[in-house]
């Protein structure tokens, strides 16, 4: 019995430290500092000073005050729920078929799909802005459409068209791998049985492997729609003059203006909101696995 | 053939081998790097410095005259340098940052007085740049180079669509504007853009009174609609491919722009010029950092990029303005006569170096420029 307890905590022992040590000190730190003030010069000021602790929910009354801040907060909501959407539609016929080929090629298709991360997140992003350029032979394509129809040609790079499609392809893979794994499981007798019954093959899909693929959905979903919520390079390398992220927000504190408290509370509300959604996922997870 | 009926323990036995060697190797290859890092580790000179902004040469020659190590680190922009210095970073013996940082870091003690006695170069830099209101008297910096905030612009383009040149005009005015939709980026910098707004409302670069920071914030709102993007660091390359045609950003970028639109052999010229209303001046100095553990060093990197020859090295790579008397007889002609790298008298006294703001500055200067970026 005993013995069995140190090897419970020599086991889960080091994570769990490793856990408090840079996760839950850092977001204290960062709790108490929301509370602090500016330090003149960047940083922070002294927490005691002429006698009295320096405290302060000026920070808090700040982002309250105005609209403007949640207005970021709702538009980051909107692009990364958009990301996810746009995501699950692709990745689904994508980790469906690498379900359905023969062995051989399932591995290259994996291998296909993980690829793109042996090269530098950056570097994509920035193939991108060539991709979406005004002189590529993409822009020129799709220019040539839209004249011929008689609308004003369009840009793409420098547009939040250009955001949501950096972000959509940066994270694929998140998408497609849980999915993949999920789907991967799934028996194919059930979508036998449901054909003898009659089912057509939308019906086999929408009734059998969708329900059983959601917990799937959900986890690629929180792989996508979380890293996509504090996102703040691709905005700034491909987004126009108006694509501005809670990412960018909260950089923006830490470096042109130095005012550590607002950017430090700016990634506590960001934290609770994921934190938020990842229970809720969670909770509709569980529901779809007691169906399942 | 018996050998190719190994056991598994046999087969475990040569992997444990083939383990054992590998990891051998590695142990004394790492003992190797260590022994040879710490033979270096004597006489190393650590500099935080812009990206790209010594010349090779330069390195090359300081290290063969001081027999030892230049080890450079690089920031590219002043924020991210006083942010990292901010979170602990320490060991650096030489920065060379931008005024406002430069009194920042005087400000939060960040930084050792130099020793003008081990200096005797520094009479070859021009009075203009001495004695400056970041530090009077000079106890901590000694300057280095500088860059002007100005425009760029395709200058083919410009001339076909009859645009000035000459003033922030062209930024700002919609009726300008309206010829260049989507082919202008501005510098991705709250102080940069304000300073550039403020500068052609006809206030100074400096001025903190909230109601002239709000003109400046909806002049920018009007002409926000008919710029590309906000862009700190691709302009360049945007410029010379063609896709931009005016770009608000440093000297020395569009000195870049310029040789590389040439080097491309485009059909069009990249041209850059001090708008008439004034700009930002930003000259950096080099500064010791408190935490360095070699002031000598530092003191004979200072001296020698003091000299004429060495200074001019800069210019001629990069064509950053050159505050150094004596290395004007070492400057490539053209560069020596542009305009925008060495203003004349009459536009150098419309320009400004930027001060630091307080917290409270900074924080209501955020929140205009959130509303910059939002609406």
């Amino acid at each position: 019995m005993n013995r069995e307890r140190i090897t419970r905590w020599l086991v889960s022992g080091p994570p769990f430290v490793f856990m408090v040590v840079f996760f839950v000190l850092p977001a204290l730190i960062m709790v108490v500092a929301s509370f602090r003030f500016p330090g003149e010069h960047g940083g922070l000021a002294p927490m005691f000073e002429n006698g009295t602790w320096q405290f302060t929910l000026e920070t808090y009354q700040f982002f309250f005050s105005d609209f403007i801040y949640t207005e970021i907060f709702l538009k980051s909501f909107l692009i990364a729920g958009l990301t996810t959407v746009i995501c699950i539609a692709m990745a689904y016929p994508v980790a469906l078929l690498i379900t359905r080929v023969p062995k051989r090629f399932r591995d290259v298709m994996i291998l296909l799909v993980v690829l793109p991360f042996a090269s530098n997140f950056l570097i994509r992003v920035y193939a991108w802005m060539i991709i979406l350029g005004p002189q590529s032979a993409f822009s020129i394509a799709i220019n040539s459409v839209v004249t011929a129809f008689g609308f004003e040609p369009v840009t793409l790079l420098f547009s939040p068209f250009a955001v949501i499609v950096g972000m959509v392809y940066v994270h694929l893979p998140f998408m497609v791998l849980p999915l993949y794994t999920n789907l991967e499981k799934h028996d194919p007798i059930l979508l036998d049985a449901a054909q003898d019954l009659g089912a057509n093959a939308w019906k086999r899909f929408w009734k059998v492997t969708w329900p059983l693929s959601l917990p799937g959905v959900y986890a690629g979903s929180a792989l996508v729609f979380i890293p996509v919520l504090g996102m703040f390079a691709v905005p700034d390398i491909l987004g126009g003059t108006g694509d501005i992220l809670i990412g960018n927000l909260i950089k923006e504190q830490f470096l042109g203006t130095r005012d550590w408290p607002f950017g430090s509370m700016l990634s506590i509300m960001l934290t609770l909101a994921v934190l938020a959604i990842a229970a809720l996922a969670m909770r509709f997870s569980r529901k779809s696995l007691s169906y399942a | 053939m018996k050998t190719s009926f190994t056991t598994e323990a046999q087969r475990h036995r040569g992997f444990m081998k083939k383990l054992f060697s590998v990891s051998l190797c590695l142990c004394g290859g790492f003992l190797f790097f260590l022994f040879t890092n710490t033979a270096y580790a004597r006489d190393e000179l650590h500099l935080y410095n812009w990206n790209n902004y010594i010349s090779d040469d330069t390195v090359a020659r300081f290290e063969q005259s001081c027999r030892c190590k230049l080890v450079q680190d690089y920031y590219s922009d002043n924020e991210e340098m006083l942010a990292k210095l901010a979170a602990g970073a320490s060991g650096y013996d030489l920065i060379v940052p931008t005024g406002n940082a430069v009194e920042s870091l005087i400000k939060s003690k960040q930084l050792r007085p130099i020793n003008k006695q081990l200096l005797p170069n520094l009479r070859n830099i021009d009075p203009a740049y001495l004695n400056t209101a970041f530090d009077p008297g000079n106890r901590y910096s000694v300057p280095y180079a500088y860059t002007i905030t100005l425009i760029g612009y395709n200058a083919q383009k410009m001339r076909e669509l009859d645009l000035p040149t000459d003033t922030w005009a062209v930024i700002f005015e919609p009726k300008y504007l309206k010829k260049l939709k989507g082919r202008v980026t501005v510098l991705d910098s709250q102080r940069e853009l304000m300073a550039a707004a403020l500068k052609y409302l006809g206030y100074s670069a400096n001025d903190t009174d909230e109601a002239h920071w709000r003109r400046a914030r909806d002049l920018i709102i009007r002409a926000k609609p008919y710029w590309a993007a906000f862009n700190a660091s691709s302009y360049i390359k945007e410029l010379t491919i063609g896709n931009i045609w005016l770009a608000h950003g440093y000297s020395n970028d569009m000195f870049q722009a310029q040789l590389d639109a040439k080097n491309a052999g485009r059909p069009f010229t990249i041209a850059y010029a001090t708008p008439k209303e004034g700009a930002v001046l930003a000259l950096d100095s080099m500064v010791l950092h408190q935490t360095g553990p070699r002031p000598d060093l530092a003191h004979r990197f200072i001296n020698f990029m003091l000299e004429g020859k060495n200074s001019a090295e800069l210019t001629n790579l990069i064509g950053s303005g050159n505050p150094n008397r004596d290395a004007m007889h070492h400057i490539d002609l053209a560069i020596a006569a542009n305009k925008a790298v060495f203003p004349t008298p009459e536009i150098q006294t419309r320009l400004e170096m930027l001060k630091d703001l307080d917290r409270n500055q900074r924080r209501v200067l955020s929140r205009i420029w959130t509303e910059i970026k939002v609406r």
